[in-house]
């Protein structure tokens, strides 16, 4: 019978549609899981937001797409306007003269960094870079020097590169030569300025110098240093043009990019050199007095599409310069106390914590204990390494300042011996610091005078102070004030280990003022930050006896100065100046330990005792820098100079279990409640007005005991890359989205991408309202995108200016951080954006981020990195925070309780969600952990998984030992992750996502894959069935 | 003996060779340095083993001769496993593939300013080793499906 024949090709159908229904199945499944990603290559859109905009509680300012664009346009020009720092200013140099001619050199004179769009700049159509700036303002551009380096030295073009998801071929910006954009992890870094010994053989003319009218030609240097996650500059890595070490710091001017300052000297009649990086560069050798010293130096940060024009405004004298440094830039980082303290490095013993199969969560799992990249990859608790912050609250101006300040009023501090001196045999201010924090030079003569301060000492009071800006000059202008206070430093604080700076900034603000005349401004800040915290005796807040001294100046320097002349000291003692500005003075009449021992009903003290290196060692292992012995103090290696054996400590095995982060174990002896539908669900039928405003309306508890043990766990564990849907609560899906600089998300009828705003340059223009205005304009353009949850912002205090990612952060001080953070997440949230800053809790390096341990002491914890969160997430409406993927002493931050619950949650009343960074290690993030921390979303890159039953087994996919069954007999655990996600749908009920309901829609994968299912499981059956047939069919027999 | 082999016999012993050496990269895999190591993904090993064994038994099961129903019977069952075999390393492939995804992603697509962090020369071994278990899990497949359309017993 020949039909008998197909047989084999219908069993062999048979099994190729098999294989395709199991693939088409699984793979639905994992497409699923991998939606947002797939959606992003793919350019697919599998959510749509339903928008009833008449019933919108939060409406966009703009009424037109293009004045959303106009807005945002304008407001990052301004960015450039108020944050170009004028730090040097000799002979006339700025602003360039109208009818003059400028000569630009150095590579990122014409491609500022970053030169690609991106998570760091947006890349529109319009954008302006320095060149194009100089030629829209009228100044007139050396053109041979300009050709030399467009033509031959950069070369831009652009090259094909195939999308590896889609296949389409895009268009990427390149250049012949450029500055490294990413310095790397602790890598060598090379400078690659090209020198003037190679500009004739890249295309400068012959006699190319005779071309320049240096008479009436100022030369413009600018010189770039990259960044970006994951990288940390090493001291001493650099490298020059030809890739030769030089073993100089990779933030100071490389001889390469002096050799070019040199021939801009002698080719041009003056010269301005800016400074383009998000890291304070060693500038020793241009300041005054420097080898290669220049007429002029100027802070631009990092600029997005355009902010160069607001530069070039301010180097134009279009606009006054207000900007000022949110930093001490230092003749020598080694002069940084910090930064002997840097990078980190293991305990001598750390392998005592590795696992070989016996850690009860992983059987027969062999865990290391090294380091890893902060993308994971290995099986390792990575808990083997830290660093110790031993410099305590003395970062940037308040060690220098303060020392500076002993060295005149207190001698006896040995403040001025050769401990950290780097410039000569004695620590001398002057030769150390080049330029200081708040320093800015202003066009216009003016003068800042406090004319009044009054201090509200109630525990939601504020200090109210009036400063009076008078315009010395003959033309109206924009000017700078700034709010500096000192606390006494009693011997009370002496006695405790309290430490003081002499001066700390305390806010700022800026006003027109017309030609002649003056101008008040009324600043005001929480008292709360006044105090200081004592974490040896009260163990809380205290406010020491004595007088607390207020002024206003224009740099923390001048600041000091002011006190020191209050206090009866002149140049003869040994100060550096004379000076006059008003000091007044409040004064408290006895300590006050109770004002702000209690904040929103929650008892302030220690929480983070374990954080010091010193309740491990059991004995005073480290020493923190006190102004009471600055030479006795001065911080050592604690990583080369002492040798810590984890072996050594009494308290051995609680130290090793946080390294394992065993902070939480999962109980077995109390049943959990499984949840319920309790009719009622997540909608505005529900959420009225009571619920809106009080997390504790019985309201969100109902709501939170109808999330399934299951979803409850599982949502919290696998937040994921966006938020899912719970099955009683029937929640708005909620995408997560990137950037520092705004939204990365392009607008789709225009094409237009939001993300135009430069962190570093806001932060320079210490303006708290400019602050807001940005939060106002990236939560619009979240209304105008369609979505609601933003990783928008980074507080992290600036530690050293090695950490890769300063310029996501604002500065080395935590008030002028706090203080943006407060404007900035205001202005979201009054658009109903939630935008999260990181990472909160002391991501001080990218360099094993993912569990290096940041040892430290109790004050250093509560007022210098949590403070930098303190005004956006407890002063304003803030909505959402990322925490740092370090550890804080040996424990994770992310399961840091005290730092979560006790300080976050109680004492700052923050209502809003709490993300991880990425999670990337299952051994150092622990699940309970982290819920038990009060974590509401550990962030990875799934979706629709909010289950412990995904992985094989019905157990969690990542966690294996965690499933309904292990979960269901500890009520604590359940109930704490039911908590978090209250919090968290409470925040999403507060913001625009009430706007709109999201619905799932089908793309065309949705569809392909179900066809495949469908048509592979009909062939399936079909061909394995005539398979059958075809061979028990009797063999047709032959006749005859 | 193995002259005597029927190509659909051949096809299921060269696919059970290549299903071992896919076992032994995959192995080799999470045991050594780099991101997946001790990655292992559940059961992957089991169904690659029952499809080694089963392409093993189809080939053996037709060098039995029968006749009548009994030999219909072999026939069935033999092509039985033809079937199912590729099915069970289809199933090991998209558990490789969905549990290699995002450590792929991370090694190969993260943003310029951390590739240097992630593509150390371990991860890019191990991302190499991930990939190579997977195509030869995706070449045994292949040769598996093909084995398919023959018939495991020679024809007398």
């Amino acid at each position: 019978m020949k039909t008998k024949r197909f047989a084999p090709v219908m069993r062999g159908l048979a099994a190729i549609m098999a294989c395709l229904l199991v693939l088409s199945t699984a793979g639905t499944g994992i497409a699923d899981s991998y939606r947002t990603a797939l959606d992003s290559f793919l350019r697919t859109t599998s959510y749509v937001t339903v928008t009833d905009e008449g019933a919108a509680r939060f409406q966009s300012d703009y009424a037109t797409i293009d004045e959303m664009m106009a807005a945002a346009k304008a407001l990052a020009i301004k960015e450039g306007e108020e944050g170009t720092a004028v730090m040097k200013n000799d002979n006339g140099v700025l602003p360039l003269d109208p009818g003059g001619t400028v000569a630009l050199f150095g590579l990122a004179a014409y491609a500022p960094f970053p030169y690609t769009s991106g998570d760091l700049k947006a890349g529109n159509e319009d954008a302006v870079d320095l060149l194009q700036a100089f030629t829209d303002a009228g100044v007139k551009v050396n053109e041979t020097v300009r050709d030399f380096y467009l033509n031959g030295i950069l070369n831009k073009h652009t090259e094909e590169a195939a999308n590896p998801w889609t296949g389409e071929m895009e268009t990427q910006v390149a250049y012949d030569n450029i500055y490294v954009a990413a310095p790397g992890d602790m890598a060598e870094y090379q400078i690659v300025e090209v020198p003037p010994e190679q500009f004739a053989s890249m295309g400068a003319p012959a006699g190319w110098k005779d071309q320049i009218d240096k008479a009436n030609t100022t030369a413009v240097c600018v010189f770039a240093r990259g960044a970006g996650e994951g990288n940390t500059y090493a001291p001493g890595s650099a490298l020059d043009y030809a890739g030769n070490a030089t073993g100089k710091d990779p933030l100071a001017l490389s001889e390469d990019e002096l050799a070019v300052i040199d021939v801009a000297k002698e080719t041009c009649s003056k010269v301005v050199v800016l400074i383009n990086s998000g890291n304070t560069m060693v500038l020793k050798d241009i300041a005054k007095g420097g080898a290669h010293e220049v007429d002029g130096i100027a802070y631009i940060g990092v600029i997005n599409d355009y902010q160069c024009t607001g530069i070039v405004k301010v180097l134009t004298g279009a606009v006054n310069a207000t900007g000022a440094l949110p930093d001490t830039y230092v003749a020598d980082n080694a002069a940084i106390p910090a930064v002997m303290n840097f990078g980190g490095g293991y305990y001598a013993d750390y392998e005592i914590v590795s696992q070989n199969g016996s850690d009860p969560r992983y059987p027969g799992v062999e865990i290391g204990n090294e380091t890893a990249g902060s993308f994971g990859g290995t099986a390792t608790y990575n808990g083997g390494h830290y660093i110790v912050e031993a410099e305590g609250i003395y970062v940037g101006y308040k060690y220098f300042e303060t020392r500076y300040y002993d060295s005149v009023m207190n001698p006896a501090s040995n403040a001025s011996s050769s401990k950290g001196a780097t410039q000569g045999p004695a620590w001398d201010y002057n030769q150390e610091v080049l330029y200081t924090f708040g320093h800015g030079l202003s066009y216009l003569e003016y003068e800042q005078t406090l004319k009044s301060v009054d201090v509200d000492r109630t525990p939601d009071g504020n200090i109210t102070a009036v400063v009076e800006l008078a315009n010395k000059s003959n033309q109206d202008g924009y000017f700078l004030a700034q709010l500096y206070a000192q606390q006494p430093y009693t011997g009370y604080d002496r006695q405790n280990g309290v430490e003081k700076s002499a001066v700390m900034f305390l806010n700022s603000a800026k006003t027109q003022v017309p030609a002649g005349g003056t101008a008040e401004v009324t600043i005001t800040v929480p008292t709360k930050y006044l105090a200081s915290y004592d974490y040896t005796n009260a163990k809380t807040y205290i406010l020491d006896a004595g007088d607390y001294l207020f002024t206003a100046a224009p740099g923390s320097h001048a600041a000091v100065n002011n006190f020191l002349a209050h206090q009866g000291k002149t140049p003869a003692d040994g100060m550096d100046a004379e000076a006059n500005g008003a000091v007044l003075t409040w004064n408290l009449g006895a300590l006050d330990a109770d004002t702000f021992s209690v904040e929103n009903g929650t008892k302030v003290t220690n929480v983070a005792d374990n954080a010091d290196l010193n309740y491990w060692t059991g004995e005073n292992t480290v020493t923190y820098l006190s102004r009471q012995d600055w030479d006795g103090t001065y911080p050592i290696n604690y990583n080369t100079d002492v040798e810590i054996r984890l072996s050594d400590s009494p308290k051995r095995d609680e130290w090793i279990a946080q390294l394992r982060g065993q902070v939480y174990t999962i109980q077995n002896n109390s049943p959990a409640t499984e949840g319920t539908d309790q009719g009622v669900r997540f909608d505005t039928a529900n959420i009225q007005y009571d619920q809106l405003s009080d997390v504790n309306d019985p309201f969100w508890n109902t709501l939170a005991s109808s999330i399934t043990i299951d979803e409850a766990v599982g949502a919290v564990i696998h937040g994921g890359s966006r938020s899912d849907v719970l099955t009683n609560v029937e929640n708005p899906v909620v995408l997560q989205n990137e950037g520092v600089s705004g939204f990365t998300a392009k607008h789709e009828e225009t094409g237009y991408r939001f993300n135009v705003h430069s962190q570093t340059l806001l932060a320079s223009s210490f303006n708290p309202e400019l602050a807001y205005e940005w939060g106002r304009v990236e939560g619009n353009s979240g209304l105008w995108l369609q979505r609601f949850h933003l990783w928008g912002t980074g507080l992290t205090q600036r530690r050293t200016p090695y950490n890769g990612r300063n310029y996501e952060y604002i500065s080395e001080d935590p008030m002028l951080s706090n203080r943006m953070g407060y404007g900035i997440l205001q202005g979201c949230a009054d658009m109903g954006i939630l935008n999260g800053p990181k990472h909160m809790g002391f991501n001080d390096q990218e360099h094993n981020r993912g569990g290096v341990s940041a040892y430290l002491n109790e004050q250093k914890f509560r007022e210098t990195d949590l403070r930098c969160f303190q005004g956006g997430l407890e002063d304003a409406d803030g909505m959402a925070v990322m925490i740092a993927f370090n550890r804080i002493g040996a424990t994770n931050a992310s399961h840091h309780a005290g730092m979560l619950q006790t300080i976050l949650r109680n004492e700052w009343g923050y209502t809003g969600l709490i993300s991880t960074d990425m999670m990337n290690n299952k051994y150092y993030f622990n699940a309970e952990s982290m819920v038990m921390a009060g974590i509401t979303q550990v962030a990875d890159f799934g979706g629709e998984d909010n289950h412990i039953t995904l992985g094989e087994g019905g157990v969690d996919a990542t966690w294996e030992y965690i499933s309904p069954a292990t979960v269901q007999n500890d009520s604590a655990l359940v109930e704490q992750a039911r908590q978090n996600l209250k919090y968290q749908l409470y925040t999403f009920a507060n913001s625009a996502i009430m706007n709109v309901s999201t619905e799932k829609v089908e793309v065309w994968w949705d569809s392909a894959l179900k066809t495949m299912t469908y048509v592979s499981g009909t062939l399936t059956v079909v061909a394995a069935a005539a398979w059958i047939a075809l061979t028990v069919l009797p063999d047709k027999k032959k006749e005859g | 003996m193995l002259k005597k082999l029927s190509a659909g016999a051949w096809i299921s012993l060269i696919a059970a060779v290549l299903t071992l050496v896919s076992v032994i990269l995959y192995t080799v895999n999470i045991n050594s340095e780099g991101y997946f190591k001790n990655a292992s993904v559940t059961n992957l090993t089991v169904y690659a083993i029952l499809a080694l064994i089963l392409f093993l038994a189809a080939a053996a099961l037709g060098q039995v001769k029968l006749s009548g129903g009994a030999a219909t019977a072999v026939e069935l069952l033999s092509g039985a496993m033809q079937i199912v075999a590729p099915v069970l390393l289809a199933l090991c492939l998209i558990s490789l593939i969905a549990a290699r995804a995002e450590g792929l992603g991370f090694i190969y697509f993260s943003n310029a300013d951390v590739i240097l962090e992630v593509q150390t020369p371990a991860n890019l071994a191990s991302a190499t080793g991930s990939i190579a278990s997977m195509i030869a899990l995706g070449v045994a497949i292949v040769i598996g499906l093909a084995g398919a359309f023959c018939p495991v017993r020679r024809k007398d």
